[in-house]
């Protein structure tokens, strides 16, 4: 049945991509000719094979803390070359992702301050393999509630027991959240407890039901009490403002995350007033595309628990509000050992929500020493070995604008900086996409009952750099 | 850890393992194994409990028998005489009535990598190969693979591989992958899975229905598959339209790279593809994880190559952001530097500026190449960039800004007259060789333009002694007999204090040389002189600075979504030589004749060459004689990568054909006599990355054909076949 829908589809399509074909061909028929490269033959060898050989988990002081190998045994003296690269890198974060050795290539991500590095042996795709990657870290985030050396060892069986999952024979196998916690249950401290009375274990006895349903995303048979949607709107603004204040570059990088507890096989479709808006969409596999390709509604059966629905950038800049601003004068004197520092931070195109959670992070130049500084609310600190100047703000309040000034001590003798620091900073907007999206309707066909519906909206600074 | 303390551990341990008040309670049974099992992963050799696990994995306790497995998968090479009793738990274990334990089971008996075990193993992956939950039918299939393995990859059991590929036909999509991964290594010899139109067809109408990895690799396999018509091409296209729009960046890639791949023969297709993903593409540079961004503006670079400016709308999305890694920084300086155009020059620039006095000196040098990129367009703006740059007086901005310069003027020669007002003033902030070099070549070459000149130029004669570097010196040598033919009252004494120091007192023989030989030349008489240094400046090097030409889509598609936008060709090319012989499959690629290189190719078929520096191009190295001795050992130690037949008629001279070989550069290492029946030769060669040809010709006149098996150290279809090439030039 399915299969048809794809052909149907495919012949809906296949007029498409031949209308498209022959318009780009009538647009150029005069000058172009269908021109072949000369590497148009040599498609060579696609190198699919195994992928992942071994992978090892190691710290920031370079301890190897967790190895596991799926088809033969490689030795830890590879990771070498991957210290090797470090010590070259002036900072321990700044390790190229892709490190080859005569032997192997060593694909490595760096999450919450742990290093994890893969082994390959051939050609692979390499956004496959980080994805990958990320993929165990979130699930160890997701299990033991953060990804860090100490839960991982505490919990290396299940760490073990996951690793067996995800993949085989180097094969990426079961990563999909829901399945892994039927066939692996996280540890919980309730259920140690119980656990320890009733002898019962970490592991489902049964096989995981969604491995028999149709439909790869969602498990057969769900059933809850309360039918609940919830969706989340989560915006961040990733912004580079200049000296003046004017903006040099803004983008809005949006998800809309679902939290879906509903009873039966549920067929969502969740419109929007403003669907033109978004300009890049990338989507779930569980949305049928053509629906929105053609009215722009997003219309799915979705998983089981939490997923990311879609994902979205709008980037035309005049769309983008810039809720803060941000007044600085930093001075540093030439031929004098001190410097001045003030800064004050108020709102600006905030449609009337609060600013909060505010912190400013400031890189000072090295010959920076100490810095005086008074703040007129929140606190501040300097830590004098990495020169970061962090400013917890909390909220504005537009009546009081929150400063931070004072003076700065730097080494004598040294030449004045070229440059004045960037001002990073974060914050949080409550009930606001600051996109102005918002979520028009969510209906549900295929199932009798009335589920609670919900959306939420929040705005964040992603990436969001003041220069000065 | 207590690694001292080990042997005290197992002892505990087993003690505790043998406890029959332990092996009654459940859960302290189960700590102790855990216990076992986190010494494991610590490295501590716990292998001598290995009977006790055993024993501990007869449990219904479904955890207790993970790690249990776990433990054996790890210990069974070091104990093969005892792993052999725990085969026995396992294969009873594969015939339990809970699926989950009968996977298990024999998940952990394909991973006991030890020998003998495929004899034991064989049954039980059949069996799961019809289970009827697909959780065991996945294992089983991905079993195969491993058995294979095993099996020394010798032979190949035609039944087990007719029953993969009719369970491509299963209704769990994750068997149906596995099923591709396991056909592609057990037929790893045999080129890998043959994708046919119906399994092609199959694969396409599954692909909604699979996980992002599953989609990943299925979009890879399809690339082997050609479609018959433009309908069916358009028809898969037309399938795979959505994926462009994944979630997944790495699906995006897939069906990019499949769909340049199906399109080669439609350029408009191929651009409308890149035009469509983008956005993809942008969102993937600014993702949250770095890696990801990192390989995305890797893949941008290579787009750019071939359709520069089409991001150039976008081009504030290459802003760096302070806090980013420098390799994601460097990236995107790249990119910067190759999406300029009339509209952004101004705001690219005024941002590149910024980063020109980055903490980072690495950072900040790249900023200042890539101004120098730009200024071979932009002229006016970037010199004036650069000049403001040398007023900060900081000696890594000022040794990279007077190199950009050197390479400009060769380039871009209107600006000479505004870098040399510019350079007045450097020499204080210049310490490294580079940086010198570029600075004495400048004052060299248009020292006549530049008042102070012949003073620079004088202080660095002055101390040359304490110069460490010998190619400043040779930079220097050549610059002063420039700068003495235009400006010889300033210059003469002190090019005669150089010549003498180069030739007397000079221990580095390469200057002592270009001293003694600018000497024998200054006595030849100074028009000489001049006719030598000062010709006409086209030197056909000067094409290495020059941009490189539009590459079209069909050079890079095949490497699109693999590790070689990361690497460069030519580098990856030295890496995977490495990996010795992977696969040769039937299609080789074909190479046309022109990349063979020797003196035997017409004169016009060496321009072309040139074009394509990095097509694979074969040199051979001359008088690379091997002895006899490891010439028979390596020969015998190699299978024959090619093998020939060539018809031969008329007259046989041995000695013309040897001759003829040296002048490719194949030596002959052994040579039947002339007459002799049937007639035999050994050849040898090897090419410029070290990779060895070598050749046996068999010549027998009652069938008039000459028989020719090469081998090869390397397997390297590119060079194999230019090299066969070569070969057949010479004979036939």
């Amino acid at each position: 049945m399915v299969d048809r829908v794809g052909v149907f589809e495919a012949v809906n399509q296949a007029i498409s991509w031949a209308l498209r074909l022959r318009v780009l061909a009538a647009f150029s028929a005069s000058s172009a000719s269908v021109g072949r490269g000369p590497g148009a033959e040599s498609l060579t060898g696609t190198g699919v094979g195994k992928m992942i050989h071994s992978l090892f988990l190691i710290n920031c002081s370079g301890d190897i803390f967790l190895e596991k190998h799926w088809k033969s045994v490689v030795s830890q003296s590879v990771c070498d070359y991957f210290f090797e690269a470090q010590e070259k890198a002036a900072d321990v974060e700044n390790v190229p992702p892709v490190i080859s050795t005569p032997h192997h290539y060593l694909i490595s991500i760096y999450r919450d301050k742990l290093f994890f590095v893969s082994v390959i042996q051939t050609e692979v795709p390499p956004l496959f393999v980080i994805e990958f990657l990320h993929r165990v870290a979130d699930t160890f985030q997701d299990y033991f509630g953060e990804c860090s050396e100490a839960a991982i060892k505490d919990n290396v069986v299940i760490v073990y027991e996951l690793l067996e999952e995800m993949l085989d024979n180097g094969f990426p196998l079961a990563t999909e959240s829901n399945i892994l916690k039927e066939l692996i249950k996280p540890p919980t401290i309730l259920r140690s407890v119980v656990n320890s009375i009733t002898g019962s274990s970490n592991v489902g006895d049964t096989l995981p039901t969604g491995q028999l349903s149709n439909i790869p995303w969602r498990r057969a048979g769900v059933k809850y009490t309360n039918n609940e949607a919830y969706f989340d709107v989560v915006e961040e603004i990733d912004a580079i403002i200049d000296k003046s204040g004017s903006t040099v570059f803004a983008e809005i990088q949006g998800v809309i995350d679902a939290c879906i507890k509903l009873s039966g096989m549920p067929d969502l479709s969740l419109s929007f007033m403003n669907p033109r808006l978004l300009d890049d969409v990338s989507f779930h596999p569980c949305i049928r595309f053509k629906r929105w390709e053609s009215e722009r509604v997003l219309s799915f059966i979705p998983p089981d628990g939490n997923f990311r629905l879609i994902s979205y950038r709008v980037s035309s800049q005049n769309l983008v509000a810039i809720p803060v601003y941000v007044k600085h004068s930093i001075s540093f004197k030439e031929n004098s050992s001190c410097g001045r520092f003030d800064i004050t931070i108020g709102p600006k195109q905030n449609m009337g929500k609060t600013i909060e959670g505010i912190t400013v992070t400031v890189h000072m130049p090295k010959v920076v020493l100490n810095m005086n500084l008074t703040t007129t609310q929140g606190s501040y600190t300097f830590d004098p070995v990495t020169k970061v100047l962090t400013w917890d703000v909390g909220k504005i309040t537009p009546q009081k604008l929150p400063s931070l000034k004072g003076l700065v001590n730097l080494q004598s003798g040294a030449p004045k900086p070229e440059e004045n620091p960037s001002l990073n900073i974060q914050f949080k907007i409550q009930q606001l996409a600051i996109s102005g999206l918002k979520v028009n309707r969510l209906d549900m066909y295929g199932e009798k009952y009335k589920p609670f519906k919900g959306v939420k909206y929040v705005t964040k600074a992603g990436k969001f750099q003041v220069r000065t | 850890m207590p690694y001292l303390g080990s042997e005290d551990v197992v002892k505990e341990l087993k003690k505790a393992l043998c406890n029959p008040h332990i092996q009654a309670d459940r859960l302290r049974y189960r700590n102790v194994i855990q216990r076992v099992i986190r010494y494991m992963t610590q490295g501590l050799d716990m292998s001598g409990v290995f009977m006790e696990m055993v024993k501990a994995s007869a449990t219904v306790d479904i955890v207790q028998k993970k790690l249990v497995y776990l433990y054996m998968c790890t210990y069974a090479p070091l104990k093969p005489d005892l792993a052999l009793l725990a085969i026995n738990t396992l294969c009873k274990d594969c015939s339990d009535p809970n699926p989950m334990v009968r996977g298990l089971a024999l998940r952990s008996m394909c991973s006991l990598r030890m020998p003998g075990v495929q004899e034991y193993i064989q049954q039980p992956i059949l069996n799961g190969l019809r289970d009827k939950a697909s959780y065991v039918r996945r294992v089983a299939v991905l079993g195969c693979a491993k058995m294979h393995n095993l099996h020394g990859d010798s032979e190949v059991d035609g039944a087990l591989v007719n029953e993969l590929y009719s369970l491509l036909r299963d209704q769990d999509p994750i068997v149906v992958v596995n099923c591709l991964r396991s056909l592609e290594e057990i037929l790893k010899l045999e080129g890998g899975v043959v994708i046919n139109k119906p399994i092609a067809h199959h694969l396409l109408n599954r692909m909604s229905k699979l996980d992002q990895w599953g989609q990943a690799e299925v979009l890879n396999f399809l690339l082997r598959y050609q479609p018959r018509s433009e309908e069916e091409l358009f028809d898969i296209l037309n399938l795979l339209d959505s994926f462009l729009k994944s979630s997944s960046p790495g699906v995006v890639m897939g069906a990019t790279k499949l769909f340049l791949i199906l399109a080669k023969k439609f350029p408009h297709v191929q651009t409308d593809v890149l035009v469509r993903v983008k956005g993809p593409l942008l969102a993937a540079c600014s993702s949250e994880s770095r890696e990801l961004c990192f390989v995305a503006l890797c893949h941008v670079r290579q787009i750019l190559h071939s359709l520069p400016g089409h991001f150039s709308s976008h081009y504030k999305k290459f802003f760096c952001s302070y806090s980013e890694p420098h390799y994601i920084k460097l990236q995107k300086v790249e990119v910067l530097c190759e999406l300029v155009n009339d509209e952004n020059v101004q705001q690219v620039l005024e941002e590149l500026r910024g980063y020109c006095t980055d903490v980072s000196a690495d950072f900040a040098q790249a900023a200042i190449f890539a101004i120098g990129g730009i200024a071979r367009t932009y002229t006016d703006q970037c010199v004036q960039i650069l000049t403001e740059l040398l007023g900060l007086r900081q000696e890594h901005i000022t040794t990279v800004v007077v190199q950009t310069f050197r390479d400009l003027v060769w380039l871009c020669p209107q600006c000479t007259e505004a870098v040399c007002q510019a350079l007045p003033g450097c020499e204080e902030n210049i310490q490294d060789s580079e940086g010198k070099q570029a600075l004495i070549w400048l004052l060299g070459v248009h020292g006549e333009r530049i008042p102070n000149a012949p003073y620079v130029l004088e202080d660095f004669v002055e101390n040359v002694k304490s110069e460490t570097f010998p190619a400043v010196k040779m930079e220097l040598l050549t610059a002063l007999l420039r700068l003495f033919l235009s400006r010889p009252a300033e210059c003469q004494d002190m090019l005669g204090r150089l010549l003498y120091y180069c030739i007397e007192e000079e221990k580095d023989m390469a200057v002592r040389d270009r001293g003694l030989f600018y000497y024998r030349l200054l006595l030849v008489g100074i028009d000489e002189v001049k006719r030598i240094l000062c010709s006409p400046k086209s030197d056909p090097t000067l094409g290495l600075l020059e941009d490189p030409a539009e590459r079209p889509v069909n050079s890079w598609a095949s490497d699109f979504n693999t590790l070689v936008p990361v690497y460069g060709k030519a580098h990856w090319a030295t890496i995977s030589k490495c990996q010795g012989a992977e696969r040769c499959g039937p299609e080789l690629p074909k190479t046309s004749s022109f990349a063979a290189s020797g003196p035997l190719i017409p004169e016009d078929n060496k321009e072309r060459e040139q074009e394509l520096p990095d097509s694979g191009a074969l040199m051979l190295v001359p008088n690379r004689q091997l002895t006899a001795d490891y010439f028979e050992k390596t020969w015998l130690s190699l299978k024959v990568a090619h093998q020939q037949v060539l018809p031969w008629r008329g007259e046989f001279h041995p000695d013309t054909l040897q001759m003829a070989f040296q002048v490719v550069n194949i030596q002959t290492i052994a040579m039947s006599r002339a007459g002799t029946r049937p007639w035999k030769a050994y050849l040898s060669a090897q090419d410029d990355t070290g990779c060895l040809f070598l050749t046996e010709l068999l010549l027998e006149p009652e069938n008039s054909e000459m028989q020719i098996s090469v081998k090869q150290n390397e397997a390297r279809t590119e060079t194999l076949n230019s090299f066969i090439s070569v070969l057949e030039t010479v004979i036939g």
